[in-house]
């Protein structure tokens, strides 16, 4: 049934623009991780403000963000969006998705992890004459993002594989747009999104690899 | 020894008849007695679905012939075009009718039929946006359906101009969408496409406003490129429904207007 000459050689002359696309598929998800951490100790810290309006919003954001595809909130950054008049182009769009994506996982990581904390830390801390938001800012929140380390790598992986939802918005410059477009031109399928596969794979190891490294240094006590 | 010999006779007699020498497509095709099509059903007047959910269009009724010219029945697989070419190659179908632009740089990897039909390519630009012709887009954000000949060509131009933005969608219906809310300003489609799309009124705010100079678009059927024999069969196929008049009554049943010739003038193809 399957009659088909791969030609890897056609796929071969290709790979310097794939990874032109990489690049951006990187920032992306640089980008949407390091907005995703920034966002999700504002959703961490508005769960524990007490006040009904921000622990609602910060609770809505969490469920929407886990119980929902990654590309239905993408396609919303951008069609949704637009139909109050709102326009991103398909970049912005994809970084915003992702980064509302990540912000939700990584509260709940960040949720996960402080109660790994002992309550006795805290006050301890109240003890020492810190006021509530330093004994915060200064003992949970620390050790909080250590704990969350590894939960954060793997959300970085996702956000690197889910850049190729980026196509669903018309974004053609990062590693699957690229891959797409040269398929329409060629034909050649299997090959070009094989070594998009790969280019993904090498990828997601670089920043396991990084992530080992750091974790070294993190965790060494 | 006599007994043998007619023994050996009859059992290699039984062995040609039962394995044929070669069985290609063609024979694969009728023998299933089921003909697998490849259509985009996202793609009016080409391919689409009616209010029950059954798909219809001048593809499918192109296929539902040449499934009646082999004697077989038609199985219409939706396909979205970036997916045509695993469909074909994973066995799923075994003919794409679904406007598939013949290029030398395609043809590398299926096999093409003559043309079945043939596009002219036309800007279609959002009110707003003040686009007048196809030199206006430039310096605009223009977008086309990801995978097509217009995206291909509209992508290149737009590299040329070096001003502006080009952005491809994944189907037809989001590009009609993106261009009504404004995330677009123009795109260039084939003109059936177009006309049938700007006439459902589920786009307000957006008009055809003139021909895109881009080479007139012929699509092909396709099937795999070493299957010479069923390629043939298609050629024939799509010269009979020109002979017999039938493309022309499709024609003027999905879109209407000028039939649009099949050849190109002073080639041999």
């Amino acid at each position: 049934m399957f009659s088909y000459k791969f030609q890897w050689n056609q796929a071969f002359a290709r790979l310097p623009q794939m990874l032109d696309g990489a690049l951006i598929t990187m920032q992306i998800a640089i980008l949407s991780m390091v907005l995703g951490i920034l966002l999700a100790i504002v959703l961490t810290v508005f769960r524990r403000s007490g006040s009904r309006v921000l622990s609602g919003i910060a609770t809505s954001w969490v469920e929407i963000a886990r119980n929902t595809p990654a590309l239905f909130q993408i396609y919303m950054a951008h069609f949704g969006v637009a139909t109050f008049g709102i326009h991103f182009n398909p970049f912005t769009s994809l970084l915003i998705g992702i980064t509302f994506n990540n912000a939700g996982y990584l509260a709940e990581n960040f949720r996960g992890a402080l109660k790994a904390i002992p309550e006795t830390q805290t006050r301890a801390g109240r003890s020492l004459g810190m006021t509530s938001n330093q004994a915060f800012g200064y003992i949970m929140l620390p050790q909080m993002l250590r704990i969350a380390f590894l939960p954060m790598t793997n959300q970085m992986v996702w956000a690197i594989l889910m850049t190729s939802l980026g196509v669903t918005v018309g974004m053609s410059t990062d590693l699957y747009g690229v891959t797409q477009a040269l398929n329409a031109l060629t034909f050649r399928t299997f090959e070009l999104f094989a070594l998009a596969g790969v280019v993904f794979y090498v990828i997601v190891k670089l920043i396991q690899f990084a992530a080992r490294l750091i974790a070294m240094r993190l965790f060494r006590y | 020894m006599k007994h043998w010999n007619a023994l050996a006779a009859i059992a290699v007699a039984v062995a040609c008849l039962s394995t044929p020498a070669h069985a290609d497509k063609l024979d694969d095709i009728i023998s299933s007695g089921t003909l697998r099509c490849a259509v985009v059903l996202d793609f009016p007047p080409m391919g689409s679905r009616d209010a029950d959910n059954n798909p219809i269009g001048f593809d499918v009724d192109y296929c539902n012939d040449l499934a009646k010219a082999l004697g077989v029945t038609a199985e219409i697989v939706e396909t979205p075009f970036p997916e045509r070419i695993p469909a074909l190659m994973s066995g799923q179908v075994d003919v794409g009718v679904a406007s598939t632009s013949d290029t030398l740089e395609r043809a590398k990897t299926v096999g093409f039929s003559v043309p079945y039909f043939a596009f002219e390519m036309v800007v279609t630009a959002s009110d707003k946006s003040g686009i007048k012709s196809f030199d206006d887009m430039k310096g605009k954000t223009v977008g086309a359906t990801a995978g097509t000949f217009e995206a291909i060509a509209l992508e290149k131009q737009v590299t040329e101009w070096g001003a502006g933005e080009f952005r491809p969608y994944q189907t037809q219906a989001d590009v009609f969408l993106a261009l009504s809310q404004g995330q677009l300003d123009a795109t260039v489609s084939t003109s059936t496409v177009a006309q049938a799309n700007v006439k459902t009124g589920n786009y307000p705010g957006i008009a055809v406003v003139g021909k895109a100079p881009f080479d007139i678009d012929y699509v092909a059927l396709f099937t795999n490129r070493d299957e010479y024999g069923f390629i043939n069969y298609l050629n024939l196929f799509v010269n009979q429904q020109v002979r017999t008049g039938r493309y022309a009554e499709l024609f003027e049943k999905w879109v209407g207007g000028e039939v649009p010739s099949l050849t190109v003038p002073n080639a041999y193809r």
